[in-house]
């Protein structure tokens, strides 16, 4: 079937005892057993281990990234730790990608890095520094296509080509184009992460993670931290979510549309200095993205003349976009990355990887495109 | 589990069959619209009325469901029929029996939202209503006309606090072939279940005691099914063929639930003040500590009785519990654990210094709202009763000085701190 027919029905099935056509919002600690002999015949234990809401999502978002098994967390942090945890241990190695989200780079520099995990940051939009990079104890390969919040791509299939020859897990992030615009796992990824406070339920409501296995052994491996660690989603969010998924293709077409239109305005705007949007066709890595990925999103950045004083001009002034972190909502959202989502990382890290001072991030919501390029104008005009 | 009836474990466990799907210990939150008919036969008997089952979460919904049948095992009534407000409860219980031509006998102290829907609403579909002041039992027979359908108060009154002489009400009532209705919202099952002395229906603004934090407004109506529809031919809703179903005689199909059967099958589809499922679990979570709660907001409102009875700023205090109170014995009769936990006080200076008191205290809340688990205070006079006229005003017995307390479940020595700011801006003012 396909994927608009998926993401509404896939593991969701009519309650057999009332018939009521959404899944209930099972809001339950525990669950009570038929009999000693009989502990687990339901499937559910306790709603750290498993709740029938969360498992609905969980079944959904397996079936649209055409993996084996999901498992969804509290934050699109908590799933990035699991997939840590799951796949690494005290002398072992990972390649993270050097524009990862901050969040995952606070993670492995200040928090992993004290269980004895080493690291090494590599440019994973060139697959032979990640060659470079691989050591014997590596285990774990992340990367995040588009990076947040660069866009630079990694080539999911030569990268995952490189984690099987090391024997490491090649675990990418897919926030940015969901299942809908690329599959990990098609190109040869092994684990595909989430934060589900993105596209999936795209409303700004919850926030979430998911953790997709493309095989049972390393869905087993997940889960176990899943349940160890309990850094679990409630069933409320799972419910959102779930409603979110729906219109996950058309809310990815309509802003993907939007973010095209408003790439080649800003590129045309004299008083813009650069635009990276995987789509436009000066974007450097247009080709891979056009080969990986059937759409180019939603998310792009562009840099004002004048740099951070006039980028700032920019976002202090802008009428209709929201000054909010967050993306993949359907309400527009500017950011501008080095005060805000990527504060954590040291400046001499971020000039070496391309966030630059004046680099603003813009999220394309489902307002009217004209709407949206109008209040930019303006914007820009002031500046 | 029906072997087990005792309040506390029925507010616990009544009308929950634990989900024989996973076995989920609470009751699943039913949120959506509709039900996956297994087949057409079946579709088709669940809208005749032939058979229980979902159809639609406007008629009925899964969730909504246990919380009524809660609610009546609770009042030990029959049947419940929960709606998106108390206000909703009131409209379709009164509706369901009455149309134009009757006529209802109410007190005259009830909530102005009570007030209003007798007095300027029901009039325009030729429904009238004659208010008797709750304290003149007598008045209420006197009242009764050849077209009285319904007799209508509210246990506690509001804001008065006087008691309805419940019994003699019912007798009349009984006498009349006429049903007793009470709002008993004040007083909760855990205080006074109405259908043991005769009522034969409650309305409930389940949004106060009942969920008790604030948190979801809803209601409740309660078929006491203790009432004989076919002992007249006054109640032709109840008791003649429903055409809407095939015709279907209500009296003859369902008996003691056949009131409950009718608000479901005509307000609740015809109308559609539904209870959304989000807010019957929260309020069944709300209804699993009633008892506990119920027990501190009395021994607070005690508490508090002796405090403001003794305090040189408070003009006066109104609460059954007092032995001065002219319904103090009728208090002991029905509400032996306590009279509920609503105090009126007048505060010495009159209405600039009852507005000083309310916008001095902070720990007390200033909203129109009662039953929260957090102490709140309101003036009525210009806020819940701000709709009626002076002479009505009058009459629900409100006075300018007036401030509303429904007491909270905080630590009684901070209620009490709080207040005294309260009275010491109050005092200030009063000195001019």
């Amino acid at each position: 079937m396909g994927f608009r027919t998926r993401q509404i029905h896939a593991g969701v099935t009519p309650d057999p005892m009332t018939g009521a056509i959404l899944t209930p919002i099972y809001q339950t600690t525990t669950y009570v057993q038929p009999s000693v002999d009989e502990y687990l015949s339901k499937g559910f234990t306790y709603s750290r281990s498993g709740n029938p809401t969360v498992k609905a999502l969980e079944l959904k978002l397996t079936d649209l990234e055409g993996g084996v098994d999901c498992a969804c967390f509290g934050t699109g942090m908590s799933a990035v730790l699991a997939t840590m945890l799951a796949f690494l241990e005290a002398g072992k190695h990972a390649i993270v990608s050097d524009v990862a989200y901050g969040g995952t780079y606070r993670l492995s520099t200040k928090i992993l890095s004290r269980f004895g995990i080493d690291y090494t940051f590599a440019d994973t939009s060139n697959a032979a520094a990640v060659a470079a990079a691989v050591r014997d104890n590596t285990a774990l390969i992340l990367t995040e296509t588009p990076a947040n919040p660069t866009m630079k791509c990694s080539d999911i299939a030569a990268i995952s080509e490189i984690a099987k020859k090391a024997g490491a897990v090649h675990a990418v992030d897919n926030t940015f184009l969901t299942p809908y615009y690329q599959r990990p796992f098609e190109l040869g990824a092994d684990i595909s992460i989430h934060s589900t406070t993105k596209y999936m339920d795209g409303h700004n409501a919850t926030v979430g993670g998911a953790v997709i296995s493309n095989s049972e052994e390393h869905a087993t491996a997940v889960r176990f931290i899943q349940n160890s660690t309990g850094t679990i989603m409630s069933p409320q969010v799972a419910w959102l979510t779930l409603q979110g998924c729906k219109t996950l293709s058309v809310r990815m077409d309509a802003q993907s549309a939007s973010a095209m239109a408003i790439a080649e305005f800003l590129e045309a705007h004299p008083k813009v200095a650069q635009v990276a949007y995987p789509g436009l066709k000066s974007f450097a890595q247009h080709e891979l993205s056009s080969k990986q990925a059937s759409g180019y999103g939603a998310m792009l950045w562009f840099e004002v003349k004048g740099g951070l004083v006039a980028g700032k001009q920019l976002m202090d002034n802008i009428e209709l976009w929201s000054l909010a972190e967050n993306l993949g909502s359907v309400e527009s959202l500017i950011t501008h990355p080095v005060t805000m989502t990527h504060a954590d990382v040291e400046k001499a890290e971020r000039d070496r990887v391309g966030i630059i001072d004046g680099l603003v991030r813009v999220s394309v919501g489902l307002e009217d495109t004209e709407d949206l390029i109008k209040a930019l104008s303006d914007a820009l005009d002031q500046v | 589990m029906s072997r087990f009836l005792n309040f506390d474990t029925l507010s616990l466990h009544a009308g929950q069959v634990v989900d024989p799907e996973f076995g989920a210990r609470a009751t699943p939150i039913y949120q959506t619209t509709s039900y996956v008919f297994p087949d057409t036969d079946t579709a088709s008997s669940i809208f005749n009325l032939e058979r229980g089952g979902h159809a639609y979460s406007r008629i009925t919904n899964p969730t909504v469901g246990v919380l009524e049948q809660r609610i009546a095992a609770l009042e030990g009534g029959s049947a419940a029929v929960c709606t998106a407000s108390g206000m909703a409860a009131t409209f379709c219980a009164i509706t369901a029996i009455l149309g134009q031509g009757d006529h209802i006998v109410a007190s005259t102290q009830m909530y102005g939202g009570n007030i209003s829907l007798m007095k300027n609403t029901l009039p325009r579909f030729g429904i009238t209503t004659t208010f008797v002041d709750p304290t003149d039992t007598d008045g209420f027979r006197a009242a009764i006309q050849d077209n009285t359908k319904l007799i209508y108060g509210e246990l506690i009154g509001n804001p008065g606090l006087d008691i309805l002489d419940l019994e003699a009400i019912a007798r009349i009532g009984a006498d009349s072939q006429v049903p007793v209705m009470i709002d008993a919202t004040f007083n909760t099952p855990y205080l006074c279940r109405c259908f043991d002395y005769g009522a034969n229906v409650t309305v409930h603004s389940v949004t106060k005691w009942m969920g008790g934090h604030g948190t979801a407004i809803g209601g409740a109506v309660v078929d006491g099914g203790n009432f004989d529809w076919g002992a007249t031919d006054k109640f032709p809703t109840i008791t003649e063929p429903y055409a809407p179903f095939s015709g279907i005689n209500l009296w003859e199909e369902f008996g003691p639930s056949a009131f409950a059967t009718r608000i479901r099958a005509e307000a609740m589809r015809d109308i559609g003040p539904s209870m959304s499922p989000m807010n019957a679990f929260l309020l069944l979570q709300g209804i699993e500590t009633l008892s506990l709660r119920m027990d501190k907001h009395l021994s607070n409102t005690m508490i508090l009785l002796d405090y403001l009875s003794s305090h040189e700023q408070v003009s006066w205090v109104n609460h059954p519990s007092l032995p001065a109170h002219s319904s103090h014995e009728l208090a002991k009769k029905y509400l032996p654990k306590g009279a509920g936990s609503i105090i009126s006080f007048g505060v010495k200076g009159g209405r600039a210094a009852g507005k000083a008191f309310i916008e001095n205290v902070e720990l007390a809340s200033h909203l129109a709202n009662v039953g929260d688990a957090k102490t709140l205070v309101i003036h009525p006079a210009t806020t819940t009763h701000s709709r009626i006229d002076a002479d009505a005003l009058v009459a629900a017995g409100i006075t300018e000085d007036m401030v509303r307390l429904s007491v909270g479940l905080e630590d009684v020595a901070d209620i009490k701190a709080d207040f005294e700011n309260g009275f010491r801006a109050a005092k200030r003012i009063s000195k001019g």
